[in-house]
């Protein structure tokens, strides 16, 4: 698919990851160059320690590259101070995680709440964009409930939900269907095709699930730390 | 074994703060523990040596049984348990420099004698070879109060007469020169004083040290037998019990310091190890599925725990030392006398502190060590393991019903039952408030979320909302209310102490008072000297008059009721019942009687008593009660009645006010001459029983500072198992935007408002605890505790602001957090 620079919502370029292990230098990423339009549904596969999750990690501005630089509708990640890549994330990029990552001691619409909390937003002048939320994730009767109180899936849900509530540029997740059953990763999976399908969401998706990939729109693999279309 | 101590040693290593507030906090009760036990030895031996002054190392002293006489050194026999003795002359003068008196006490002896048992000290450090007549040792207080030198002549008034000494050498303030009262001793030549005295054969006293290896018991043993009882009597040099009593008395606050901080390092020590255990369950798990034992993973996590005890017990002892060092430097200033206090290291002291820390260290690490060699392998393996939590509502009602019956034991209960119901309900309360400070934080922090919404934005709200169901929170709220209402009740009890023995007279008019026996010449030379403006002469009766069966301790007999009743503050239980009783006193036998005597026998005004001093008896009518802070008398008497019926020639009381109340105590004080007396200004009586208290005060002050720093040791030691556990939390609140300000302002609000809840934990907690103690000791004082608002509030911001200190950890924890790190794996 050819992209304009207007329509590109991430991109990154020549993308290098080293960990030093052992006091040795291990490459995980090795010049990766991407980019991801707007609307585009991506899955990213590969095998274990592949890198996958370490390139969206940076592509999502929570790790940094070694080498290299990543944007996000035009804007370059890495000269942002904490504050301003801190309030990127609040407004411009959700994140949906394999282990779920709820806060235990709020219930399941003050998790969902919390991005836009941070902003500075008033909780009751949202109220209207909350019961969407919970009425498109199927949990409108377990709002008042912990993460404790939920199943994996319902959890999985309210990280979506909270994902979506500030209505990112990016919805990045990281093997959301991992820790499910079969049943509920496909509801899970429905789920996420149905936001981009109906509101034009752009989601990059890690997943080593052949299955989970099909919802996407464009695989794209990572094997020896480089990109494999 | 080698891999397990490389394991143990490990886990060490690696966490290096959890490690070092361990170690801190098992280092600070252990050094709490041995100040307690060294202070109490140390002060012991200071007292002792107090004691001691002028009896050196002697253990019995012989004086003549008739007063006045003197003994004769030749009385002693050749015994073999007397190792040596030295004959003292006492005598008494009075300086007067620039309209000041003071009082000087002469003592002389065979310098030789004197070396082997109380060897005088000069203040340059050299020794004193002989002192010639005419010569004066003089104490280097005294020679630096009044600027003498060697080679001064000063002038001493004996009985009225002026005598003139130069003075030979500067004593050190040791030994002979050591005194618990003012004024100063002077050493003269043995001929000078005996001259002085009219004295020319004999001793005052004759001290007696003990051979080698012959006990006190058995020197005085013996002299008693050897010496007869009508020329001479035997006596301890120094009161042994007394002094150890002393001691033991002055120890005791250390020890419940120690015992609240070793309370504080149990719940540090315990809470660190459940989070040690928790993060450890993976390990625990591998080593048990490949083949390890229960007893072999309790065994691995005490051995560190016993690490800790040990390592943290022996730096605690030199940080004792120095703790020590610095309390008694403070303490020794204010004992009477200002003598230093030797630092004593008791090696009981040692041993204890050092068992106590490896003690608590294993006791603490026990119950979550073997807890979690108990947990099942396939649970461990697969990391199910979930902690089990008690039912919210048992733990509730039992803290709730524990408060009400802590609360109200001392009201219901009196008597010798009150004081077991003190102790229940103050450690009722204690125990009561830890059982519902989850509850409490909870409710607090539901009002907090709106309040904090309001002042810091959402922040706060999430701040008050991460208070709630949160365990580390709650713990450190427990620790601080622990350490500040210990802080609150030392210094509010303390400065209650402090007020009720110094102010005694507050009430009271009387501005000096001469306890001795006085004729009436010498009550009129005192009604005769410049400055005088009041005087009462008062007869006293200890022990001597019963009424209807009942011995009085102490009656008292005066001519004028009403200025006895404004000298000695005395507080009549109703209205017009002084003019009442001055009246009675005038016109019948009456009596005026304490409340508290009056209550406990059951005794109305008009009653009569029957008193009685084994010989005649006389009806006394009940005329008034009273009560008052200055004299512990239990009845009065009017003076022509009592001198009648009962018999009594001189005064053993006087009370007076003046322009110059010092001056005429010095006077007084000639006017006694070797007459034994006890004549203080209030002044002077305020200030001996100030430094007294304070020397027993001082240092429980001190030690509030160490139960603050050891609340700071378990606070860091909280936040840090709060942000261990709470990492993955706080990189998912990164993770959906949450600033490092934003962490650090929400980090920082969580510990405002659990220092918070902690300060106003511990005033509520401590307030009823002071109302206990009062309840509890209420009878026996007559005076209400004030209870500053300044103290509970200094002390509730200390703890605010250790638990502020605290949240530094956490802050720069989190500036080390790898956000995917933590998030990424569960």
């Amino acid at each position: 698919m050819r992209v304009s620079e207007e329509k590109t919502a991430v991109a990154c370029r020549n993308i290098v990851k080293e960990y030093t292990v052992g006091g040795e230098g291990v490459r995980v990423l090795d010049g990766i160059t991407l980019k991801v339009c707007r609307g585009e549904f991506v899955s990213i596969m590969g095998e274990s320690g592949s890198g996958k999750s370490t390139l969206l990690y940076i592509l999502g501005g929570l790790d940094r590259p070694t080498e290299g630089n990543v944007s996000i509708n035009g804007t370059d990640l890495s000269g942002l101070s904490d504050e301003t890549m801190s309030r990127m994330r609040r407004q411009k990029i959700g994140f949906v995680f394999q282990f779920y990552n709820l806060i235990p001691n709020l219930n399941a619409e003050e998790n969902i709440m919390l991005p836009l909390l941070l902003d500075g937003k008033r909780a009751q002048d949202y109220s209207g964009r909350l019961a969407q939320m919970l009425e498109l994730v199927g949990l409108t009767q377990r709002r008042k409930h912990t993460p404790r109180e939920l199943s994996g899936g319902q959890q999985q849900r309210v990280a979506i939900a909270r994902a979506l509530m500030s209505r990112p540029e990016i919805l990045f997740a990281d093997e959301p269907t991992g820790n499910l059953d079969s049943r509920t990763g496909a509801e899970i999976m429905s789920l996420l095709e149905e936001i981009n399908r109906e509101r034009g969401q752009t989601i990059i998706m890690v997943t080593h699930s052949p299955e989970a990939a099909k919802s996407s729109s464009r695989i794209i693999t990572v094997r020896d730390g480089k990109l494999k279309e | 074994m080698k891999i397990i101590v490389k394991y143990m040693l490990t886990n060490v290593k690696e966490r290096r703060t959890r490690t070092a507030v361990m170690l801190l906090s098992v280092i600070l009760s252990s050094a709490l523990l041995f100040v307690s036990c060294s202070i109490s030895a140390s002060y012991e031996s200071a007292q002792r040596k107090m004691a001691r002054g002028i009896y050196g190392n002697a253990a019995a002293v012989v004086r003549p049984a008739e007063e006045g006489e003197c003994a004769d050194s030749t009385l002693i026999p050749d015994l073999p348990t007397v190792g040596a003795t030295a004959g003292i002359l006492k005598g008494s003068s009075l300086y007067h420099e620039d309209g000041y008196y003071e009082s000087v006490d002469l003592v002389a002896a065979d310098l030789n004698q004197l070396d082997n048992i109380n060897k005088p000290r000069l203040a340059d450090g050299g020794e004193l070879s002989d002192l010639s007549p005419g010569q004066i040792v003089l104490p280097d207080r005294f020679a630096s109060k009044y600027r003498i030198q060697r080679g001064d002549t000063v002038t001493l008034r004996v009985n009225g007469n002026p005598e003139h000494f130069t003075v030979a050498e500067i004593a050190a303030y040791d030994t002979l020169f050591l005194r618990q009262t003012r004024g100063a001793t002077a050493l003269l030549s043995l001929p000078d004083l005996a001259r002085i005295l009219g004295k020319t054969t004999g001793y005052s006293e004759i001290l007696v040290k003990p051979a080698e290896g012959v006990t006190r018991e058995a020197l005085i043993a013996d002299l008693k037998e050897a010496l007869p009882e009508d020329i001479c009597e035997v006596s301890e040099a120094a009161d042994e019990a007394q002094i150890e009593a002393g001691a033991r008395q002055k120890s005791m606050p250390f020890f419940l310091i120690s015992f609240f901080a070793m309370t504080m390092s149990v719940f540090i020590i315990y809470s660190s190890y459940k989070v040690i255990t928790l993060e450890r369950l993976p390990v625990i798990g591998t080593f048990r599925s490949i083949g390890a034992t229960r007893r072999t993973v309790t065994g691995i996590l005490l051995l560190e725990s016993l690490l800790y005890g040990g390592i943290g017990g022996l730096l605690g002892i030199p940080a004792g030392i120095l703790v020590l060092r610095l309390i008694l430097r403070g303490m020794g200033s204010s004992l009477s006398g200002g003598i230093e206090i030797p630092a004593v290291c008791p090696p009981l002291g040692i041993f204890l502190s050092l068992s106590a820390a490896v003690t608590v260290s294993l006791l603490s690490a026990w119950i979550p060590a073997s807890r979690a060699g108990r947990l099942p392998v396939k649970e461990v393996v697969l990391g199910k393991t979930e902690e089990k939590t008690r039912p919210v509502r048992l733990t509730v009602g039992i803290g709730t019903a524990l408060f009400l019956v802590s609360a109200a034991l001392p009201r219901l209960v009196s008597g010798t039952m009150g004081y077991a119901a003190g102790v229940f309900s103050l450690l009722g309360l204690i125990a009561a408030a830890i059982l519902v400070i989850s509850l409490f934080a909870d409710l607090c922090a539901m009002g907090l979320e709106r309040l904090y919404g309001l002042l810091f934005g959402n922040e706060g709200r999430l701040a008050a909302r991460n208070i709630r169901g949160n365990k580390s929170i709650a713990q450190n709220i427990t620790l601080l209310f622990i350490s500040i209402s210990a802080v609150i009740a030392i210094q509010v009890v303390g400065d209650f102490v402090t007020a009720y023995i110094t102010d005694v007279f507050r009430d009271a008019e009387l501005e000096g008072f001469a306890d001795g026996s006085m004729d009436r010449e010498f009550v009129q030379k005192v009604e005769q000297m410049e400055g005088i403006r009041s005087v009462v002469p008062v007869y006293v009766y200890n022990n001597e008059i019963t009424a209807d069966q009942t011995p009085l301790s102490r009656a008292e007999a005066t001519d004028n009721l009403e200025v006895y009743s404004s000298m000695f503050g005395l507080a009549y239980t109703e209205k017009g019942m002084e003019t009442e009783a001055a009246a009675a006193f005038r016109e019948k036998r009456a009596v005026i009687l304490s409340e508290e005597w009056l209550k406990q026998r059951n005794l109305s005004l008009g009653d009569t008593l029957t008193l009685s001093n084994g010989g005649a008896s006389y009806p006394y009518t009940v005329a008034g009660s009273f009560k008052s802070r200055a004299t512990d008398v239990e009845a009065i008497l009017p003076a022509s009645c009592a001198v009648s019926d009962f018999g009594k020639e001189r005064y053993g009381l006087l009370a007076y006010t003046a322009r110059d109340p010092d001056g005429i105590m010095v006077q007084i004080r000639d006017l006694f001459g070797e007459t034994p007396n006890w004549s203080r200004t209030t002044e002077e009586f305020n200030q001996d029983a100030l430094s007294t208290v304070e020397a027993f005060l001082q240092p429980m002050h001190s030690m509030t500072y160490f139960i603050l720093l050891l609340a700071a040791a378990g606070v860091i030691n909280n936040l840090l198992i709060h942000y261990i556990q709470n990492r993955r939390t706080a990189a998912m609140y990164r993770s959906v935007g949450q600033s490092r300000r934003q962490y650090t302002k929400m980090t920082l609000i969580e510990g405002f408002s659990a220092g918070l809840l902690g300060a106003a934990a511990a005033v509520a907690v401590s307030y009823m605890e002071i109302q206990t103690i009062f309840l509890v000791a209420g009878p026996k004082i007559a005076m209400q505790p004030r209870l500053e608002a300044s103290v509970f509030l200094t002390a509730g911001a200390m703890g605010i602001a250790v638990n502020m200190a605290g949240c530094l950890v956490p802050l720069i924890k989190n500036k080390k957090m790898k956000i995917v790190e933590e998030i990424t794996f569960e």
